[in-house]
């Protein structure tokens, strides 16, 4: 069976038809499996990257915001410290003062109290004195009266002398 | 020689269909449901398995083709025809794949006109449809009036004219570089049986040559001999021996019918005819079926 051609230029309206048909089914398979599963992928790229950017955004609005809180925490920590230290400053020196107060009250309770004493002393050693002193003067006078002073007659006189005796001295 | 350029050759034909009447399978059909399974498992293929991470080299081709493919849409149409995207991406890949079939020695369908004008006519459509869709019916009528209404033939038939221009450039060029493909290989074959068969008669001549392209060769091979004396070597041994392969008792016959010069040579000049023609065919089809439709929605 020898083969049969076509002629070389012609018009077939079945290949015609079928060309059309078959260039539709062509689109359709082309878009099915190709076109809209690459432009699916970019479009979801497109989205990913799109979500990626807002996450990125807020994640620095909300590094920022951290940021600022832990600014202004530090800054109030800071205030604070500065206001403890500056308070404890006070009450420190306001405590020694307080206690350099106490302590100079003290001494000078301690040093007025010593000073009584010494006063005390001194008045109670002047006291022995006298007495000593007029007993002495009455032997000395009985002496030299030869006779026995009546203490309690004269005890006015000698206590007079023993005056002018601790004036003069 | 003789040589035979035909249209597609009919495979079967049935007889009383109706609307047609008599039908023929033809090469073109055939050739044409080849391409088609050939684009679409190629579809299918690139389009399997993509995820939004991308990675492979396969999704990176799929991508690279479709972004190429929008861009060009984009380009000639702008951003209001993306519904279009998937016809010219079909035209030109069934084009291009069409074209390329004959460089495997198969009958490429975009060699019988048929192919060409069932597209061309589908553009066509689009572009009445968007001819009246943006003129109206008034308008369109009108358009075939312009400047003046002794210009209505001459529109008439540029209306026409587009359709057939579009189918027929493709055509032709297809159908010129089938037809001097064959008409290369015809006459390398000439060529061939005439240059083996001149050298192969006499034994001395092909035993000269054999030994003339050895001796080149073997002087060639010195340090700073010329280039020439290789490649004329080669030339003459390969002559030489293939001429005397002929005159061998059992290939003899069938070296003597076989045409050398078709290996090799006709790959050069397909480069062109096949190739080149075959690519730049379908863009241009594409990029007058994209321009078209645009005129013809009257957007600048």
């Amino acid at each position: 069976m020898s083969a049969i051609y076509q002629s070389l230029v012609t018009i077939d309206p079945f290949t015609l038809v079928c060309t059309i048909c078959n260039l539709f089914i062509q689109v359709y398979l082309f878009k099915r499996f190709l076109l809209d599963k690459v432009l699916a992928v970019l479009d979801a790229r497109k989205a990913a990257a799109g979500q990626e950017i807002t996450a990125a955004k807020a994640a620095r609005a909300e590094a920022e915001r951290v940021k600022t809180e832990y600014e202004q925490n530090m800054a109030q920590a800071k205030a604070q410290a500065n206001e403890i230290v500056a308070s404890a400053q006070k009450t420190a020196t306001a405590r020694s003062e307080q206690l350099l107060g106490e302590a100079r009250l003290q001494a000078a309770q301690i040093k007025q109290k010593a000073e009584n004493d010494v006063a005390l002393e001194k008045k109670k050693a002047v006291n022995d004195l006298k007495n000593e002193i007029g007993g002495i003067a009455m032997q000395i006078a009985t002496k030299v009266v030869e006779r026995e002073i009546q203490e309690t007659d004269h005890r006015a006189l000698i206590d007079e002398f023993i005056q002018n005796v601790g004036d003069a001295s | 020689m003789d040589i035979e350029i035909n249209g597609a050759r009919i495979l079967f034909s049935f007889s009383d269909v109706p609307l047609f009447g008599t039908i023929h399978i033809t090469q073109t059909l055939l050739m044409s449901w080849i391409v088609m399974a050939l684009v679409t498992g190629a579809c299918i293929w690139l389009g399997h398995g993509l995820t939004v991470e991308g990675g492979t080299r396969r999704q990176a081709l799929a991508e690279l083709a479709v972004t190429k493919l929008m861009d060009f849409v984009h380009g000639n149409m702008g951003k209001n025809f993306d519904k279009y995207i998937p016809l010219v991406g079909a035209i030109f890949v069934t084009s291009i794949v069409s074209n390329l079939m004959g460089l495997f020695g198969m009958w490429s369908p975009t060699a019988d006109l048929s192919t060409e004008l069932a597209w061309a006519l589908v553009v066509f459509v689009l572009i009445t449809y968007y001819k009246l869709k943006s003129g109206g019916l008034k308008g369109y009528l009108r358009s075939f009036l312009d400047p003046i209404f002794l210009f209505a033939p001459l529109n008439v038939i540029s209306e026409f004219a587009t359709p057939v221009s579009m189918a027929c450039r493709h055509f032709g060029n297809i159908l010129s570089g089938t037809v001097i493909g064959g008409l290369i290989y015809a006459a390398l074959a000439a060529a061939s049986y005439a240059l083996f068969g001149a050298v192969g008669s006499s034994l001395i001549v092909s035993g000269v040559l054999v030994v003339a392209g050895a001796a080149l060769l073997l002087r060639a091979r010195a340090a700073n001999a010329p280039k020439w004396q290789k490649i004329v070597g080669i030339l003459c041994l390969v002559v030489g021996g293939l001429a005397l392969l002929t005159r061998l008792p059992v290939v003899g016959a069938f070296a003597a019918s076989f045409p050398f010069l078709d290996v090799g040579l006709p790959a050069v000049t397909s480069l062109y005819f096949d190739w080149f023609s075959g690519c730049i065919q379908a863009f241009i089809f594409c990029t007058l079926t994209t321009i078209f439709i645009k005129q013809a929605a009257g957007e600048e």
